[in-house]
């Protein structure tokens, strides 16, 4: 039975998922709430949180690796019309790497480091597809060549420490691409590198994803980077989705406190940013609150119904929602 | 302020989720309860520790006397584990040996820890400073190295046969053999706290070299150091065992379980087994629990491996609670 | 030829860290209460006889005048005599060490052969019979005193189920020894085509291997278990989850990764054991080094000792010289 079917609908559908540890002694700790996803083949999304907003959690939990003791509690996460909780082991195994790829942040300290660059390509070409040993090195050399790694050959038999940043970045995104997945997640991918290397990356990545049209789920912290290439933009904040709107939509009206004050950083406007950024304490590495808006502890608007009552996600304009009582008007 | 929210955060190990003295008593009894052996280690060294306070009034033959007649009787009545060759009770003599062989372990593993980890924190304190602290400092590493470097047990004979066959000199043997491994721990984990910034900003702000090293480094080391002691107090019996096999230990007739299974070595090959075996029994099964206790400390004092426990204990205890809602509705 | 440079850095450094080695051990056996001479010449020897063979022995020199012309004696080869057996101590380590080499070394393979098959099993599952074999085998065992576990395989095998030789030494007596080539007596015995001899060897070699590599798996189980279990939970074996790589194939990388410390384990018992088999060598009258020098030390004989020392310092620098040469056949980042 083949699991790679083409369809006419989303790529990727997340239904009210959520994600929660055990305490000891106390309710279990949810790291992602109530998050409502549908992504299209060929769309770019953008997930912008901080540490702890639940944004790793995501990306994990689409490839169904959450950590044990943490469980998914509810909803459901449909890939290509299938719903992932009904599949065996076996079969999603065969997923990922195929199906679904992911890149990492940190590439050197996840890439194994007793094996080559060509070894570690050439595991995932041998255990996903059918390819003899030629086959695998030419398919190899041409992988780092569309990442644009210089000089190939003498690359496939480094090791991960003698790479740079930059070019440890570069082959996780070729093993990621080895076997023309449909769904490629991004995490991080671009934290910790120089800037002309980030620039460079997301060139790749946005080439990739027009000329073959790949979904990608590009998780960052730093918003300013899915103003580059992304068709929707999500904002992660404890667990839920804050605000979800096109891109041209969300930087020109935001609506929830918490997204303007994550682009206020870059305001020209003065007063914009005192306004925003001023009164902020650093309270959030507490868990969230067990009731109203969780973002009613740093936001300077909050008023009483906040601290009460939870908010729902609501349609402000078509395609743009926000999980705001009193969402900023233009 | 800073200095002290950093040193009060990062000093102090994580509390389990349940704060507060009651909590981490039932988070303990949780612990045993969900991993049997643990509790096995400390009925095990609770017996042992029992018998060596109640021997006296617990055995029902006095360990060193004689009655020739009765000599290699069987495990019968009323000699429960029968007689050696000179018609000691074996029970008895069983029974009383963890006086001897805990006090020794006892104290030679706490004068080699304190020994040990004030060498250590000195040594790796003054490591980097000029004059005749690193000297000091260097000279106590090479001559921890060459003490390693001895083969173990020849070295214990020879402090023994130094110092005159005495239970102090066992004492200081174990003692001896021991200081190594405390002062690498602590050496290490001073140099690893010294690297931390924080810990430099309390420098620089003036509090005392005694106070930075006792507040950080104590509570940082206490783990590993807590853990260790556990095993090497099991291991100093064995050494104390195996020093008192060969003769250069506790003399007959003191009952020692080493000592007893020496005597007991020529009654084996022709079958009386019961000499040598029961007290080689005790010692295995004590050193047991002290590994096994030792086991559980690693566990508690490491945050990481006690969060995960939290959530695997929490996991069960709604488990049971369900099983014990759906028999009850049933 | 870079290879070459760092064995030669090395070995550059031994010959001072073994003259330390030796001289520690010289303060501390010259503290061992007893005379030599009287314990040579019994107690009906004359002063003068004393006087004079203490003068013979340099007894009556420095501390110190004694430690060099020990140290100038080693240089030329001399390790000098054993009052006990009355020959040079070269020759009876000659005879012994090899016997702890042998026993050691196999003691060692069975332990590896337990211990890391059942460690790698402890780290893959969570719950099960598997799991909970290795975590008790692991503590249990490296809690039994091997003299006693010697006495309770003698007793079982020997005097209840007569299955292997009586546990005296190496051979038995009425057996013919090969020529010593190496000093080990399967491989002697296999060289000589002495096939008598070779099972003769190996019968004897049964219980004091089983003793003591029984025991020693234990840390080598648990040295696995807890490594592989750091490997298997570490970045890396994440990410080949990630890309969907088999169970078989996550679990080879991260025993690949587990090497090192499992190499440092085993090197670390071995030179443990070269000194601490002496108790089973007793048990099994072996005949060992480790026997040897702890009769030197109860007797006050020092030249044995010393001997043994030194060829077990030796022994170690080389052990820990090959540990190192492996870290850099395994581990590209060393290189």
């Amino acid at each position: 039975m083949s699991d790679r079917r083409v369809e006419g609908g989303p790529v990727l559908a997340i239904e009210s998922l959520a994600v929660a540890f055990p305490r000891y002694g106390g309710e279990p700790v949810h790291v992602l709430r109530d998050i409502d996803l549908v992504m299209a083949p060929g769309e770019v999304v953008g997930v912008v949180g901080e540490s702890g907003s639940g944004k790793t959690m995501l990306a994990r939990s689409i490839m169904r690796l959450v950590p044990v003791p943490g469980r998914i509690d509810r909803g459901r996460v449909v890939f290509a019309g299938r719903d992932m909780a009904e599949l065996d082991a076996e079969t999603i195994r065969r997923m990922r790497g195929r199906d679904i790829a992911m890149i990492i942040a940190n590439p050197r300290g996840e890439l194994d480091p007793l094996e080559t660059v060509g070894q570690q390509i050439g595991n995932v070409l041998r255990h996903h597809l059918t390819l003899d040993r030629a086959a695998i090195r030419v398919r190899t050399l041409e992988l780092l060549r569309q990442v644009s790694i210089p000089d190939p050959e003498r690359r496939l038999d480094a090791y991960p420490h003698e790479l740079s940043g930059g070019m440890a970045q570069r082959v996780v995104m070729a093993i990621a691409l080895a076997c023309q997945p449909r769904f490629i997640i991004s995490d991080d991918a671009t934290s910790g590198l120089d800037v002309t290397v980030q620039a460079q990356v997301l060139e790749l990545m946005r080439k990739l994803v027009v000329e073959r049209g790949t979904s990608l789920l590009f998780i960052t912290r730093d918003i300013g980077i899915t103003a580059h290439f992304c068709d929707r933009v999500a904002v992660l904040f404890a667990g839920e989705i804050v605000e979800i709107a096109p891109r041209h939509a969300f930087f020109a009206d935001p609506r929830h406190p918490y997204a303007i004050l994550l682009l206020a950083a870059y305001a020209q406007n003065e007063r914009l940013r005192r306004y925003w950024l001023g009164d902020t304490t650093a309270g959030a590495a507490e868990g969230p609150a067990t009731t109203g808006c969780p973002f009613a502890r740093r936001c300077v608007r909050a008023q009483d119904r906040c601290r009460a009552e939870h908010p729902r996600l609501e349609e402000m304009a078509p395609g743009h929602f926000a999980r705001c009582h009193f969402p900023v008007e233009r | 302020m800073a200095q002290r929210t950093s040193a009060t955060r990062i000093a102090e190990p994580e509390p389990p989720a349940a704060a507060g003295g009651s909590g981490r008593l039932a988070f303990f009894l949780a612990l045993l309860r969900a991993r049997p052996s643990y509790a096995l280690g400390y009925i095990i060294v609770g017996v042992v520790v029992l018998l060596a306070v109640l021997a006296p009034w617990v055995a029902p033959f006095d360990p060193v006397r004689a009655s020739p007649a009765d000599f290699l009787k069987p495990p019968g009545w009323p000699y429960l584990m029968g007689t050696d060759a000179t018609g000691m009770d074996i029970f008895s003599r069983v029974i009383h040996a963890p006086r001897i062989d805990l006090a020794i372990a006892l104290a030679g593993t706490l004068i080699s820890a304190v020994v040990g980890s004030a060498l250590g924190a000195a040594a790796g304190y003054y490591q980097t400073q000029r004059g005749v602290g690193a000297f000091a400092s260097g000279f106590v590493m090479r001559a921890a190295d060459v003490l390693q470097a001895f083969p173990v047990f020849v070295f214990a004979i020879a402090v023994v046969a130094v110092l005159g066959q005495s239970l102090q000199s066992i004492v200081i043997a174990v003692a001896f053999v021991n200081t190594p491994i405390y002062l690498r721990l602590m050496r290490s984990q001073v140099l690893a706290i010294r690297r931390m910034r924080y810990v430099e900003a309390a420098y620089i702000a003036g509090v005392s070299d005694l106070q930075i090293l006792t507040r950080h480094v104590v509570t940082n080391a206490m783990a590993p150091i807590l853990a260790q002691l556990s095993v090497n107090i099991g291991w100093a019996i064995l050494l104390t065992a195996a020093l008192s096999f060969i003769g250069a230990g506790v003399e007959a007739p003191t009952p020692e379980w080493g000592s007893m299974i020496a005597m007991g070595y020529q009654s084996i090959i022709t079958g009386h087994w019961w000499p040598s075996i029961f007290p080689g029994l005790a010692l295995a099964l004590t050193v047991f629990g002290f590994a096994l206790i030792g086991s559980s400390v690693e566990v508690l004092a490491d945050p990481a491996r006690r969060r995960a426990l939290a959530g695997e204990l929490e996991a069960r205890r709604r488990l049971r609670l369900q099983a014990r809602a759906a028999g009850a509705g049933a | 030829m870079q290879l070459l440079a760092y064995i030669g850095r090395r070995l550059l450094f031994v010959a001072p860290q073994l003259v330390g080695i030796l001289l520690v051990s010289f303060l501390l056996l010259k503290l061992i209460p007893g005379d030599p001479a009287v314990m040579m010449l019994g107690p009906f020897a004359t002063d003068d006889g004393l006087a004079r063979l203490r003068q013979e022995l340099g007894l009556d020199r420095t501390i110190l005048e004694q430690f060099l012309i020990y140290l100038g004696n080693v240089v030329q080869g001399d390790l000098g005599t054993s009052w006990q057996t009355t020959l040079p101590v070269t020759t009876d380590l000659a005879q012994r060490f090899p016997a702890t080499l042998e026993l050691v070394t196999l003691a060692l393979l069975l332990a590896l052969a337990i211990g890391v098959p059942l460690g790698i099993a402890g780290a893959r599952y969570k719950r099960g019979v598997l799991r909970t074999t290795a975590d008790y085998y692991g503590l249990f065992a490296g809690a039994l005193p091997d003299f006693w576990f010697g006495l309770v395989l003698i007793f079982v095998f020997y005097t209840l189920l007569q299955v292997v030789p009586p546990p005296l030494g190496r051979l038995d007596y009425a057996i013919l020894p090969p020529a010593t080539v190496t000093g080990s007596l399967l491989i002697d015995s296999a060289l000589a085509g002495n096939w008598q001899a070779l099972r003769n060897a190996a019968g004897h070699l049964i219980l004091p291997v089983a003793t003591l590599g029984l025991i020693n798996a234990g840390p080598i189980l648990k040295m696995t278990q807890s490594t592989m279990e750091r490997m298997l939970e570490s970045d890396f074996s994440r990410y080949a989850e990630m890309c969907g790589l088999p169970d078989r194939v996550v679990a080879r990388k991260a025993l690949r990764n587990a090497l090192p410390s499992i190499v440092t384990i085993v090197s670390v018992l071995y030179g443990f054991l070269i000194g601490g088999a002496v108790l089973v060598e007793i048990v099994f009258s072996w005949g060992g080094a480790g026997q040897y020098a702890v009769g030197g030390v109860l007797n006050a004989d020092l030249n044995p000792v010393l001997g043994f020392v030194l060829y077990s310092a030796i022994l170690s620098l080389v052990i820990y010289l090959l540990v190192d040469l492996i870290y850099f056949a395994i581990d590209p980042r060393t290189r």
